[in-house]
């Protein structure tokens, strides 16, 4: 599509939306927000020539929201001196409180830690992300960004808790050699964008807590014309279907997250499907003095069989696909809204082990 | 010798009758506008609204300030009513914006200007010392949220 076309018909929605001031009560406010979360990075991986994609040494998460009456609008905007993406534009329609209904771009349910962290480090205690969990341009092996429609939904079960719903349905990402291509709202799409359907119900033990439990479902139909990407695969298509189970309990001063997924993929000419398994686990204490103290593993199951898995190694120096990894980490808010992060670990890719090591100062603005 | 205990005792009874009388202040209170149409918030509508969910009442969406006049009147509200600390609770309501772009509450860091504020919009909802509004008409105090 046009980049023209994507870009007028945003400008044209916030506009509209802008100025619909006359159309609500005396006493209704228009509320904004506007986040700059940024960090910057330091890294060094034994055994690696560069970086990995997600560890820039420098990056900003620029958030903006606006609420008028029932309707809301948000944005996410993600620079690094590699990119720049508006990787999140929702318009949403809230019929009661706490159930929205989103049309745009937007991060799908059955990620348990983007959903929760998306793109802004600041938020998450640990520097790096579960390697099931990266972007799409981070070698993901996972689809994250749908653009289609987006339901929410938070109702209350018993006497404090409640029941969370997510579901969305749109168009997901190509496939590309070595990465996924997903929908870019304001630049070029090569087409071949199928359906993606995700979900999560998740019960939450306090209706207005952290705390969370649920089952994560995803089907991504995915499309390439990529010639490497066919002869690898010897297929046009594949389907993934991803069942997943997560928790991320909170209860100060603990807070633990982890997740597991099956991933299933059906090709065009195999008679049995591949599948691997990944998962994580995460802990974190708070101590005196504003101190965090967090450990991660993450283990998987079945990746190097899979040739699928293996077309996302893109041989550039750094580690895209880990098998294993063990990572422990100190974080310190010495102010507010800024923190220092370190964070030790050992990875076990497709083709090495490495010891890592990253230095992190992360903060929000204003 | 007599004359200084006498001193000491009244210097001390002095002090105790101070501390109890800031004691007898330290009550803080849920307020709205006197034009407010909110008549009552239950311990859950208040902390759903502090912690950027919303909230209605009559079809319109209340508006949550926070007082940060004082640290110690933040932590209090943030202790007893919210059930969280400072970081804990700033870190959550920043997570609800990266979520879906959800409204941070307005932080006021002047009680008269957040008086002014609540005084002049039904829909807000904030909390104070009660000495600082218990004699303002156009200030309504929906109920007692903590007391030493």
């Amino acid at each position: 599509m046009p980049n023209s076309f994507w870009r007028l018909s945003i400008a044209f929605a916030l506009l509209t939306f802008c100025s619909a001031d006359w159309a609500f009560a005396d006493h209704e406010h228009a509320s904004n927000e506007f986040e700059v979360f940024l960090a910057g990075e330091a890294f060094h991986g034994s055994g690696q020539v560069r970086a990995g994609d997600d560890d820039t040494w420098f990056n900003a998460d620029v958030v903006f929201g606006l609420t008028q009456h029932k309707f809301r609008v948000f944005g996410e905007y993600y620079i690094t001196p590699d990119e720049h993406d508006l990787e999140r534009l929702q318009f949403g329609y809230e019929f009661v409180p706490e159930t929205v209904l989103w049309l745009g771009r937007f991060h799908q349910p059955s990620s348990a830690w983007d959903t929760e962290h998306h793109h802004g480090r600041y938020l998450q205690t640990a520097i790096t992300r579960p390697y099931i969990e990266r972007w799409e341009d981070e070698q993901g092996l996972i689809p994250q960004h749908i653009t289609g429609a987006l339901f929410e939904s938070r109702r209350p079960v018993g006497a404090d808790g409640a029941v969370q719903f997510s579901g969305g349905a749109g168009a997901g990402p190509a496939l590309q050699h070595g990465e996924y291509d997903p929908i870019d709202l304001v630049d070029h799409n090569p087409g071949r964008h199928r359906l993606s359907v995700t979900g999560r119900v998740a019960y939450l033990p306090e209706y207005v807590g952290a705390s969370s439990f649920g089952l994560l479902y995803g089907h991504d139909q995915i499309a390439t014309v990529s010639p490497l990407v066919v002869s690898a695969l010897n297929s046009r298509h594949a389907v993934l279907s991803i069942y997943g189970a997560y928790g991320d309990w909170n209860s100060e001063p603990w807070r633990i997250i982890g997740a597991n997924y099956y991933v299933d993929i059906a090709l065009d000419q195999r008679t049995h499907d591949e599948s691997f398994m990944s998962g994580y686990l995460q802990v974190e204490r708070q101590l005196p003095d504003k101190l965090t103290v967090f450990g991660r593993i993450e283990e998987s199951a079945r990746m190097q069989q899979s040739t699928f898995v293996a077309l996302f190694e893109d041989h550039d120096g750094d580690i895209e696909i880990a098998l294993r990894r063990q990572a422990l980490g100190l974080r310190w808010d010495y102010v507010r809204r800024q923190a220092l992060t370190i964070e030790l670990s050992h990875v076990v890719s497709l083709k090495q082990g490495s010891d890592e090591v990253r230095l992190q100062w992360s903060a929000v603005v204003p | 010798m007599k004359k200084i205990a006498a001193t000491w005792l009244l210097a001390a009874l002095v002090s105790v009758a101070f501390t109890m009388r800031a004691s007898a202040d330290e009550t803080l209170v849920l307020i709205v506008s006197a034009d407010s149409k909110v008549a009552q918030l239950d311990s859950l509508e208040v902390r759903k609204l502090f912690l950027g969910m919303t909230v209605t009442h009559n079809g319109d969406r209340l508006r949550p300030l926070l007082n940060e006049a004082e640290p110690r009147l933040k932590d209090v509200f943030l202790q007893n009513v919210v059930s969280m600390t400072d970081m804990t609770y700033d870190r959550r309501i920043l997570r609800l914006a990266l979520q879906g772009g959800r409204s941070l509450p307005a932080v006021y860091a002047d009680t008269a200007a957040l008086i002014n504020t609540v005084a002049a919009d039904p829909t807000a909802v904030s909390f104070a010392w009660v000495k600082d509004v218990q004699h303002d008409k156009r200030i309504k105090i929906l109920r007692v949220l903590w007391h030493d």
